[in-house]
Protein backbone atom coordinates (compact mmCIF):
# COMPACT_ATOMS: atom_id res chain seq x y z
CA UNK A 1 0.00 0.00 0.00
CA UNK A 2 1.17 3.73 -0.74
CA UNK A 3 0.15 6.67 1.04
CA UNK A 4 0.68 10.28 0.45
CA UNK A 5 -0.30 13.06 2.84
CA UNK A 6 -1.16 16.01 0.89
CA UNK A 7 1.39 18.58 0.84
CA UNK A 8 4.25 16.35 1.14
CA UNK A 9 6.84 15.82 -1.14
CA UNK A 10 7.33 11.99 -1.10
CA UNK A 11 5.03 9.07 0.32
CA UNK A 12 4.89 8.60 3.83
CA UNK A 13 4.86 4.90 2.91
CA UNK A 14 5.93 3.61 -0.67
CA UNK A 15 4.57 0.53 -1.64
CA UNK A 16 4.82 -1.12 1.18
CA UNK A 17 3.16 -5.06 1.93
CA UNK A 18 3.28 -5.89 5.29
CA UNK A 19 1.31 -9.63 6.69
CA UNK A 20 1.53 -9.83 10.40
CA UNK A 21 0.36 -13.34 11.55
CA UNK A 22 -2.43 -13.94 14.47
CA UNK A 23 -0.80 -13.69 17.59
CA UNK A 24 2.49 -12.61 16.21
CA UNK A 25 4.85 -9.94 18.15
CA UNK A 26 6.34 -7.66 15.47
CA UNK A 27 8.84 -4.74 16.33
CA UNK A 28 8.60 -1.79 13.55
CA UNK A 29 11.51 0.15 13.31
CA UNK A 30 13.11 3.38 11.57
CA UNK A 31 14.36 6.94 12.05
CA UNK A 32 11.75 9.58 12.83
CA UNK A 33 9.27 10.10 10.00
CA UNK A 34 10.21 7.16 8.06
CA UNK A 35 6.53 5.85 8.22
CA UNK A 36 6.24 3.87 11.22
CA UNK A 37 3.11 6.01 12.83
CA UNK A 38 1.87 6.02 9.50
CA UNK A 39 0.95 2.09 9.97
CA UNK A 40 -0.48 2.31 13.17
CA UNK A 41 -2.67 5.11 11.92
CA UNK A 42 -3.79 2.88 9.21
CA UNK A 43 -4.34 -0.19 11.28
CA UNK A 44 -6.68 2.24 13.80
CA UNK A 45 -8.50 3.25 10.18
CA UNK A 46 -7.57 7.08 11.26
CA UNK A 47 -5.88 7.48 7.64
CA UNK A 48 -6.68 5.58 4.71
CA UNK A 49 -4.13 4.59 1.84
CA UNK A 50 -3.85 6.21 -1.50
CA UNK A 51 -3.45 2.89 -2.95
CA UNK A 52 -3.49 -0.41 -1.49
CA UNK A 53 -5.46 -2.32 0.95
CA UNK A 54 -5.39 -2.73 4.99
CA UNK A 55 -6.79 -5.96 6.25
CA UNK A 56 -7.53 -6.19 9.68
CA UNK A 57 -8.84 -9.48 11.34
CA UNK A 58 -10.21 -11.03 8.28
CA UNK A 59 -11.93 -7.25 7.41
CA UNK A 60 -11.04 -4.80 4.78
CA UNK A 61 -10.41 -1.44 6.94
CA UNK A 62 -9.20 0.63 3.66
CA UNK A 63 -13.08 0.47 2.82
CA UNK A 64 -15.12 0.67 6.09
CA UNK A 65 -17.62 3.50 6.58
CA UNK A 66 -16.48 5.89 9.07
CA UNK A 67 -19.50 4.94 11.53
CA UNK A 68 -18.57 1.56 11.40
CA UNK A 69 -14.96 2.54 12.48
CA UNK A 70 -16.07 2.40 16.88
CA UNK A 71 -17.12 -0.77 16.46
CA UNK A 72 -13.82 -1.82 14.70
CA UNK A 73 -11.60 -0.28 17.53
CA UNK A 74 -13.34 -2.50 20.19
CA UNK A 75 -11.02 -5.08 18.79
CA UNK A 76 -7.34 -3.00 18.98
CA UNK A 77 -5.91 -1.96 21.99
CA UNK A 78 -4.19 1.12 21.89
CA UNK A 79 -0.62 2.08 23.83
CA UNK A 80 1.22 5.39 23.20
CA UNK A 81 4.40 7.09 24.46
CA UNK A 82 2.52 9.77 26.37
CA UNK A 83 0.25 6.99 28.22
CA UNK A 84 -2.83 9.21 27.34
CA UNK A 85 -4.48 8.83 31.12
CA UNK A 86 -7.30 10.99 32.59
CA UNK A 87 -5.89 13.00 34.63
CA UNK A 88 -8.93 13.53 36.92
CA UNK A 89 -9.60 9.63 37.56
CA UNK A 90 -8.35 6.59 39.45
CA UNK A 91 -6.01 4.27 37.92
CA UNK A 92 -9.56 1.97 38.15
CA UNK A 93 -11.82 5.26 36.72
CA UNK A 94 -9.27 5.18 33.79
CA UNK A 95 -9.89 1.55 33.04
CA UNK A 96 -13.10 1.22 33.56
CA UNK A 97 -13.70 4.44 32.08
CA UNK A 98 -12.87 2.09 28.68
CA UNK A 99 -15.09 -0.54 29.27
CA UNK A 100 -17.71 2.17 30.49
CA UNK A 101 -17.96 3.77 27.07
CA UNK A 102 -18.62 1.21 24.90
CA UNK A 103 -21.75 0.35 26.83
CA UNK A 104 -20.28 -2.48 29.67
CA UNK A 105 -21.78 -2.34 33.11
CA UNK A 106 -20.28 -0.90 36.12
CA UNK A 107 -21.18 -4.46 37.74
CA UNK A 108 -18.50 -5.75 34.88
CA UNK A 109 -16.29 -2.98 35.44
CA UNK A 110 -16.24 -4.17 39.02
CA UNK A 111 -15.56 -7.57 38.27
CA UNK A 112 -12.79 -6.85 35.17
CA UNK A 113 -10.70 -4.04 36.07
CA UNK A 114 -9.24 -4.89 39.08
CA UNK A 115 -8.60 -8.61 37.53
CA UNK A 116 -6.51 -6.27 34.72
CA UNK A 117 -5.13 -3.83 37.05
CA UNK A 118 -3.64 -7.08 38.69
CA UNK A 119 -2.43 -8.65 35.60
CA UNK A 120 -0.36 -5.36 34.89
CA UNK A 121 1.21 -5.62 38.99
CA UNK A 122 -0.82 -2.66 39.84
CA UNK A 123 -2.75 -4.59 42.29
CA UNK A 124 -3.12 -2.00 45.14
CA UNK A 125 -2.25 0.64 43.51
CA UNK A 126 -6.00 0.94 41.87
CA UNK A 127 -7.06 4.47 43.66
CA UNK A 128 -4.27 6.41 42.69
CA UNK A 129 -4.35 9.25 40.72
CA UNK A 130 -1.89 9.21 37.39
CA UNK A 131 0.18 12.11 39.35
CA UNK A 132 0.78 10.24 42.13
CA UNK A 133 2.01 7.06 39.98
CA UNK A 134 5.72 6.58 38.40
CA UNK A 135 5.77 6.70 34.70
CA UNK A 136 6.23 3.26 34.59
CA UNK A 137 3.11 2.64 36.47
CA UNK A 138 1.20 5.21 34.34
CA UNK A 139 1.90 3.00 31.12
CA UNK A 140 0.72 0.08 33.37
CA UNK A 141 -2.39 1.56 33.82
CA UNK A 142 -2.57 2.71 29.87
CA UNK A 143 -1.62 -0.99 29.14
CA UNK A 144 -4.66 -2.19 31.43
CA UNK A 145 -6.96 0.27 29.76
CA UNK A 146 -5.94 -1.45 26.33
CA UNK A 147 -6.14 -4.69 27.33
CA UNK A 148 -9.59 -4.68 29.48
CA UNK A 149 -11.91 -5.52 26.31
CA UNK A 150 -9.06 -8.65 25.55
CA UNK A 151 -8.29 -7.41 22.30
CA UNK A 152 -7.32 -9.46 19.38
CA UNK A 153 -4.82 -7.24 18.32
CA UNK A 154 -2.62 -4.42 20.85
CA UNK A 155 -0.71 -1.56 18.87
CA UNK A 156 1.88 0.01 20.67
CA UNK A 157 3.31 2.98 19.52
CA UNK A 158 6.91 3.85 21.60
CA UNK A 159 5.51 2.83 24.58
CA UNK A 160 8.60 2.76 26.38
CA UNK A 161 10.29 6.38 25.26
CA UNK A 162 9.60 8.42 28.07
CA UNK A 163 10.48 5.76 30.16
CA UNK A 164 14.19 4.62 31.80
CA UNK A 165 15.39 1.45 30.42
CA UNK A 166 14.71 -0.68 33.70
CA UNK A 167 11.47 0.04 33.55
CA UNK A 168 11.13 -0.57 30.00
CA UNK A 169 11.85 -3.85 30.13
CA UNK A 170 8.99 -4.15 32.34
CA UNK A 171 6.64 -3.05 30.47
CA UNK A 172 8.12 -5.09 27.56
CA UNK A 173 7.72 -8.20 29.66
CA UNK A 174 4.06 -7.50 30.92
CA UNK A 175 3.63 -6.95 26.33
CA UNK A 176 5.22 -10.29 26.16
CA UNK A 177 2.85 -11.73 28.43
CA UNK A 178 -0.15 -10.28 26.76
CA UNK A 179 1.15 -11.92 23.61
CA UNK A 180 1.25 -15.05 25.34
CA UNK A 181 -2.34 -14.69 25.67
CA UNK A 182 -2.95 -15.27 22.00
CA UNK A 183 -3.33 -11.07 21.57
CA UNK A 184 -1.40 -9.80 18.52
CA UNK A 185 1.46 -7.09 19.73
CA UNK A 186 2.37 -4.46 16.68
CA UNK A 187 4.94 -2.49 18.49
CA UNK A 188 6.81 0.63 17.13
CA UNK A 189 10.23 1.67 18.79
CA UNK A 190 13.42 3.04 18.58
CA UNK A 191 14.53 1.15 21.52
CA UNK A 192 17.22 -0.98 20.08
CA UNK A 193 17.94 -2.33 23.46
CA UNK A 194 14.54 -3.63 24.06
CA UNK A 195 14.20 -4.86 20.14
CA UNK A 196 17.69 -6.72 20.95
CA UNK A 197 16.56 -8.26 24.06
CA UNK A 198 13.00 -9.62 22.79
CA UNK A 199 14.24 -11.16 19.86
CA UNK A 200 11.13 -10.86 18.11
CA UNK A 201 10.04 -9.94 14.35
CA UNK A 202 11.44 -7.11 13.00
CA UNK A 203 10.50 -4.92 10.31
CA UNK A 204 12.53 -1.79 9.75
CA UNK A 205 11.77 0.89 7.48
CA UNK A 206 13.56 3.79 6.10
CA UNK A 207 11.84 6.87 3.95
CA UNK A 208 8.70 4.71 3.53
CA UNK A 209 9.87 1.34 2.19
CA UNK A 210 10.90 -1.54 4.42
CA UNK A 211 14.33 -2.15 3.86
CA UNK A 212 14.42 -5.78 6.21
CA UNK A 213 11.62 -7.90 7.58
CA UNK A 214 13.62 -10.73 9.97
CA UNK A 215 11.99 -12.93 12.09
CA UNK A 216 13.85 -13.24 15.52
CA UNK A 217 15.89 -9.97 14.54
CA UNK A 218 18.13 -7.28 16.24
CA UNK A 219 18.19 -3.44 16.14
CA UNK A 220 20.01 -3.09 13.06
CA UNK B 1 -26.40 3.77 33.28
CA UNK B 2 -25.11 5.16 29.97
CA UNK B 3 -28.36 7.54 30.61
CA UNK B 4 -27.42 8.32 33.98
CA UNK B 5 -23.68 8.90 32.69
CA UNK B 6 -25.27 10.68 29.69
CA UNK B 7 -27.32 13.07 32.25
CA UNK B 8 -24.42 13.83 34.62
CA UNK B 9 -22.28 14.90 32.09
CA UNK B 10 -24.94 16.89 30.47
CA UNK B 11 -25.46 18.82 34.01
CA UNK B 12 -21.58 19.17 34.79
CA UNK B 13 -21.45 20.46 31.18
CA UNK B 14 -23.73 23.22 32.20
CA UNK B 15 -22.71 23.72 35.07
CA UNK B 16 -19.04 24.27 34.14
CA UNK B 17 -19.58 27.19 31.63
CA UNK B 18 -22.26 28.60 33.40
CA UNK B 19 -21.73 32.39 32.18
CA UNK B 20 -21.90 31.00 28.65
CA UNK B 21 -24.93 28.45 29.46
CA UNK B 22 -26.91 31.78 30.84
CA UNK B 23 -25.93 34.21 27.45
CA UNK B 24 -27.33 30.76 25.63
CA UNK B 25 -30.26 30.83 27.35
CA UNK B 26 -31.03 34.22 27.37
CA UNK B 27 -30.52 35.10 23.48
CA UNK B 28 -32.38 31.64 23.13
CA UNK B 29 -35.30 33.10 24.96
CA UNK B 30 -35.34 36.57 23.40
CA UNK B 31 -35.05 35.06 20.31
CA UNK B 32 -38.07 32.28 20.88
CA UNK B 33 -40.08 35.11 22.62
CA UNK B 34 -40.09 37.13 19.23
CA UNK B 35 -40.61 34.22 17.36
CA UNK B 36 -44.34 33.49 19.72
CA UNK B 37 -45.01 36.88 19.30
CA UNK B 38 -44.52 37.64 15.68
CA UNK B 39 -46.59 33.82 15.36
CA UNK B 40 -49.15 35.24 17.70
CA UNK B 41 -49.61 38.60 15.70
CA UNK B 42 -49.37 36.71 12.58
CA UNK B 43 -52.44 34.69 13.57
CA UNK B 44 -54.13 37.52 15.37
CA UNK B 45 -53.91 39.65 11.99
CA UNK B 46 -55.48 36.99 9.60
CA UNK B 47 -58.00 36.83 12.42
CA UNK B 48 -59.35 40.37 12.54
CA UNK B 49 -58.97 40.54 8.45
CA UNK B 50 -61.48 37.78 8.04
CA UNK B 51 -63.58 39.63 11.17
CA UNK B 52 -63.59 43.11 9.52
CA UNK B 53 -64.00 41.74 5.75
CA UNK B 54 -66.87 40.18 6.52
CA UNK B 55 -68.41 43.16 7.44
CA UNK B 56 -67.04 45.75 5.27
CA UNK B 57 -68.96 47.21 2.68
CA UNK B 58 -68.00 49.51 -0.60
CA UNK B 59 -70.19 52.61 -0.75
CA UNK B 60 -70.57 54.30 -3.78
CA UNK B 61 -71.94 57.70 -3.55
CA UNK B 62 -74.27 59.26 -6.20
CA UNK B 63 -74.37 62.80 -7.44
CA UNK B 64 -77.38 64.76 -6.33
CA UNK B 65 -78.41 65.55 -8.93
CA UNK B 66 -78.34 62.01 -10.89
CA UNK B 67 -81.06 61.20 -13.22
CA UNK B 68 -82.94 58.12 -12.73
CA UNK B 69 -81.94 56.75 -16.03
CA UNK B 70 -78.24 57.18 -14.12
CA UNK B 71 -79.60 55.19 -11.62
CA UNK B 72 -80.85 52.30 -13.58
CA UNK B 73 -77.97 52.12 -15.68
CA UNK B 74 -75.73 51.89 -12.59
CA UNK B 75 -77.98 49.67 -11.16
CA UNK B 76 -77.52 47.35 -13.87
CA UNK B 77 -74.14 47.83 -13.70
CA UNK B 78 -73.69 45.76 -10.29
CA UNK B 79 -76.24 43.60 -10.85
CA UNK B 80 -74.24 42.01 -13.90
CA UNK B 81 -71.14 42.60 -12.16
CA UNK B 82 -69.40 39.21 -11.45
CA UNK B 83 -67.04 41.01 -8.08
CA UNK B 84 -70.41 42.08 -6.51
CA UNK B 85 -72.14 39.73 -4.47
CA UNK B 86 -74.80 42.50 -3.22
CA UNK B 87 -75.97 45.84 -4.01
CA UNK B 88 -78.31 47.65 -2.12
CA UNK B 89 -79.52 51.13 -2.58
CA UNK B 90 -79.74 53.63 0.20
CA UNK B 91 -82.17 56.25 -0.79
CA UNK B 92 -82.22 60.06 0.92
CA UNK B 93 -84.80 58.48 3.70
CA UNK B 94 -82.40 55.80 4.78
CA UNK B 95 -79.40 57.51 4.73
CA UNK B 96 -81.23 60.65 6.97
CA UNK B 97 -82.17 57.50 9.10
CA UNK B 98 -78.58 56.43 9.56
CA UNK B 99 -76.96 59.50 9.99
CA UNK B 100 -79.21 60.58 12.74
CA UNK B 101 -78.16 56.76 14.58
CA UNK B 102 -74.71 58.20 14.05
CA UNK B 103 -74.69 61.68 14.78
CA UNK B 104 -77.45 61.19 17.66
CA UNK B 105 -75.54 62.51 20.75
CA UNK B 106 -74.96 65.91 18.35
CA UNK B 107 -78.42 67.41 18.19
CA UNK B 108 -77.29 70.74 16.71
CA UNK B 109 -75.87 68.66 13.52
CA UNK B 110 -78.78 66.97 13.18
CA UNK B 111 -80.94 70.34 12.99
CA UNK B 112 -78.71 71.44 10.55
CA UNK B 113 -78.35 68.90 8.05
CA UNK B 114 -82.06 67.90 6.03
CA UNK B 115 -82.56 64.43 4.35
CA UNK B 116 -82.50 66.09 1.11
CA UNK B 117 -78.87 67.30 1.29
CA UNK B 118 -77.39 63.63 2.36
CA UNK B 119 -76.40 61.58 -1.14
CA UNK B 120 -78.19 58.45 -2.16
CA UNK B 121 -75.89 55.80 -2.09
CA UNK B 122 -75.21 52.31 -3.17
CA UNK B 123 -73.84 49.90 -0.07
CA UNK B 124 -72.03 46.48 -1.82
CA UNK B 125 -71.10 43.43 -0.93
CA UNK B 126 -68.38 42.17 -2.75
CA UNK B 127 -67.22 38.86 -3.82
CA UNK B 128 -63.95 39.15 -2.47
CA UNK B 129 -63.55 42.28 -0.48
CA UNK B 130 -59.48 42.33 -1.56
CA UNK B 131 -60.85 43.57 -4.93
CA UNK B 132 -62.18 47.17 -4.06
CA UNK B 133 -59.62 48.55 -6.03
CA UNK B 134 -61.41 47.61 -9.02
CA UNK B 135 -64.34 48.34 -8.18
CA UNK B 136 -63.42 52.04 -7.36
CA UNK B 137 -61.47 51.93 -10.85
CA UNK B 138 -64.49 50.94 -12.65
CA UNK B 139 -67.48 53.17 -10.88
CA UNK B 140 -65.59 56.06 -9.86
CA UNK B 141 -65.78 57.92 -13.29
CA UNK B 142 -69.53 56.65 -14.02
CA UNK B 143 -72.15 59.54 -14.88
CA UNK B 144 -73.70 60.17 -11.52
CA UNK B 145 -71.34 58.70 -9.47
CA UNK B 146 -70.13 60.83 -6.96
CA UNK B 147 -67.24 58.98 -5.24
CA UNK B 148 -66.42 56.01 -3.85
CA UNK B 149 -65.53 54.80 -0.67
CA UNK B 150 -64.08 52.08 0.60
CA UNK B 151 -63.93 51.09 4.34
CA UNK B 152 -61.28 48.58 4.31
CA UNK B 153 -58.45 51.72 2.68
CA UNK B 154 -58.80 52.51 6.45
CA UNK B 155 -58.31 49.22 7.93
CA UNK B 156 -55.70 48.12 5.78
CA UNK B 157 -53.65 51.32 7.00
CA UNK B 158 -54.10 49.25 10.54
CA UNK B 159 -53.41 46.13 9.29
CA UNK B 160 -50.40 47.08 7.73
CA UNK B 161 -49.51 48.69 10.99
CA UNK B 162 -49.27 45.03 12.38
CA UNK B 163 -47.80 43.27 9.83
CA UNK B 164 -45.26 45.98 10.23
CA UNK B 165 -45.00 44.80 14.06
CA UNK B 166 -44.97 41.28 12.98
CA UNK B 167 -42.26 42.07 10.12
CA UNK B 168 -39.87 43.71 13.92
CA UNK B 169 -40.88 40.75 15.79
CA UNK B 170 -39.92 38.08 13.24
CA UNK B 171 -36.26 39.82 12.12
CA UNK B 172 -35.89 40.26 16.16
CA UNK B 173 -36.42 36.76 15.74
CA UNK B 174 -34.07 36.18 12.96
CA UNK B 175 -30.97 37.75 14.42
CA UNK B 176 -31.26 36.63 18.10
CA UNK B 177 -31.57 33.42 16.57
CA UNK B 178 -28.42 33.99 14.52
CA UNK B 179 -27.00 34.88 17.92
CA UNK B 180 -28.10 32.02 19.90
CA UNK B 181 -26.64 29.97 17.44
CA UNK B 182 -23.15 31.31 17.24
CA UNK B 183 -23.49 31.29 21.06
CA UNK B 184 -24.38 27.52 20.74
CA UNK B 185 -21.59 26.45 18.39
CA UNK B 186 -18.72 28.30 20.78
CA UNK B 187 -20.49 26.85 24.14
CA UNK B 188 -20.25 23.25 22.50
CA UNK B 189 -16.57 24.55 21.25
CA UNK B 190 -15.45 24.85 24.63
CA UNK B 191 -17.21 21.86 25.96
CA UNK B 192 -15.47 19.81 23.88
CA UNK B 193 -12.03 21.50 24.25
CA UNK B 194 -12.67 20.83 28.03
CA UNK B 195 -13.26 16.95 27.58
CA UNK B 196 -10.73 16.69 24.74
CA UNK B 197 -8.87 13.95 26.69
CA UNK B 198 -11.80 11.89 27.61
CA UNK B 199 -12.92 12.57 23.54
CA UNK B 200 -9.72 11.22 22.68
CA UNK B 201 -9.76 7.98 24.92
CA UNK B 202 -13.27 7.55 23.76
CA UNK B 203 -12.57 7.16 19.97
CA UNK B 204 -9.39 5.44 20.85
CA UNK B 205 -11.60 2.18 22.69
CA UNK B 206 -14.05 2.27 20.24
CA UNK B 207 -17.01 4.54 22.03
CA UNK B 208 -20.14 5.11 19.76
CA UNK B 209 -20.12 8.33 17.95
CA UNK B 210 -23.76 9.17 19.00
CA UNK B 211 -22.38 8.72 22.98
CA UNK B 212 -19.31 10.39 22.37
CA UNK B 213 -21.96 13.50 21.03
CA UNK B 214 -24.58 13.12 23.01
CA UNK B 215 -23.61 14.78 26.32
CA UNK B 216 -23.00 18.13 23.90
CA UNK B 217 -25.66 17.96 22.00
CA UNK B 218 -28.20 17.28 25.24
CA UNK B 219 -26.36 20.20 26.65
CA UNK B 220 -27.41 22.28 23.96
CA UNK B 221 -31.24 20.61 23.70
CA UNK B 222 -31.53 21.75 27.27
CA UNK B 223 -30.27 25.09 27.03
CA UNK B 224 -32.75 25.58 24.28
CA UNK B 225 -35.80 23.81 26.40
CA UNK B 226 -35.03 26.19 28.90
CA UNK B 227 -34.82 28.92 26.72
CA UNK B 228 -38.39 28.53 25.19
CA UNK B 229 -39.48 27.75 28.73
CA UNK B 230 -38.71 31.28 29.31
CA UNK B 231 -39.54 32.82 26.39
CA UNK B 232 -43.46 31.23 27.17
CA UNK B 233 -43.09 33.44 30.49
CA UNK B 234 -42.25 36.30 28.56
CA UNK B 235 -45.44 35.90 26.49
CA UNK B 236 -47.58 35.28 29.42
CA UNK B 237 -46.11 38.81 30.68
CA UNK B 238 -47.17 40.66 27.41
CA UNK B 239 -50.82 39.26 27.60
CA UNK B 240 -51.31 39.63 31.10
CA UNK B 241 -49.22 43.03 31.29
CA UNK B 242 -49.54 44.70 28.06
CA UNK B 243 -52.34 43.09 25.83
CA UNK B 244 -55.23 42.76 29.47
CA UNK B 245 -53.45 45.26 31.05
CA UNK B 246 -52.44 48.83 28.95
CA UNK B 247 -54.07 47.29 25.86
CA UNK B 248 -57.49 46.75 27.31
CA UNK B 249 -59.46 49.60 26.40
CA UNK B 250 -58.61 48.51 22.94
CA UNK B 251 -59.76 45.51 23.49
CA UNK B 252 -63.15 46.33 20.97
CA UNK B 253 -60.55 46.56 18.19
CA UNK B 254 -58.65 43.89 18.26
CA UNK B 255 -59.26 40.27 18.11
CA UNK B 256 -58.62 39.02 21.78
CA UNK B 257 -55.72 36.79 22.36
CA UNK B 258 -56.86 33.71 23.83
CA UNK B 259 -54.74 31.92 26.83
CA UNK B 260 -54.66 28.96 24.67
CA UNK B 261 -53.28 30.58 21.71
CA UNK B 262 -50.14 31.32 24.07
CA UNK B 263 -49.88 27.70 25.21
CA UNK B 264 -49.96 26.64 21.65
CA UNK B 265 -46.92 28.99 20.60
CA UNK B 266 -44.84 26.75 23.38
CA UNK B 267 -44.36 23.83 21.33
CA UNK B 268 -43.76 25.49 18.52
CA UNK B 269 -41.15 27.43 20.13
CA UNK B 270 -39.81 24.56 22.15
CA UNK B 271 -39.31 22.93 19.07
CA UNK B 272 -37.59 25.52 17.25
CA UNK B 273 -35.31 26.18 20.10
CA UNK B 274 -34.59 22.75 20.68
CA UNK B 275 -33.47 21.90 16.92
CA UNK B 276 -31.81 24.85 16.31
CA UNK B 277 -29.67 23.90 19.47
CA UNK B 278 -29.53 20.28 18.57
CA UNK B 279 -28.00 20.99 14.39
CA UNK B 280 -25.84 23.55 15.54
CA UNK B 281 -24.28 21.22 18.22
CA UNK B 282 -24.17 18.14 15.68
CA UNK B 283 -22.82 20.50 12.74
CA UNK B 284 -20.13 21.84 15.35
CA UNK B 285 -18.93 18.21 17.04
CA UNK B 286 -18.35 16.97 13.17
CA UNK B 287 -16.21 20.04 12.19
CA UNK B 288 -14.71 19.96 15.84
CA UNK B 289 -14.59 16.42 17.04
CA UNK B 290 -14.33 14.99 13.36
CA UNK B 291 -16.54 11.94 15.24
Amino acid sequence: MTKTYPKASRPSLDNVSVSIEKGEFVFFIGPSGSGKSTIIKMLLHEVSPNKGRVIVNGKDVTSMRSWKRPHFRRSIGCVFQDFRLLPNRTAYENVAFALEVIGKTKAVARRVVPEVLELVGLGGKEHRYPHELSGGEQQRVAVARAFVNRPLILLADEPTGNLDPDTSIEIMRLLDRINRTGTTVVMVTHDSNIVNQMRRRVVEIESGRIVRDQARGVYG
Amino acid sequence: MRVKYVLSEVLVGLWRNVTMTIAMIITMAVSLTMLGASGLIYTKVADMKELYFENIEVSIFLDNEVTEQQKADIQAKLDADPLVQEATLVNKDEAYKRFQEMFRDSPDLLSAVKPDVLPESYRLKLVDPQQYKAISDQYTNVEGVDQVVDQSRVLDKIFNLFTAGQNIALVAAIAMAVAALLLVANTIQVAAYSKRREVAVMKLVGASNWFIQAPFVLEAVVAGLIGSVIGLGALIGLKVFLFDGALSALQGLFAPVSWSEVFLTFPAMAAVGGLISAITAWVTLRFYLRV
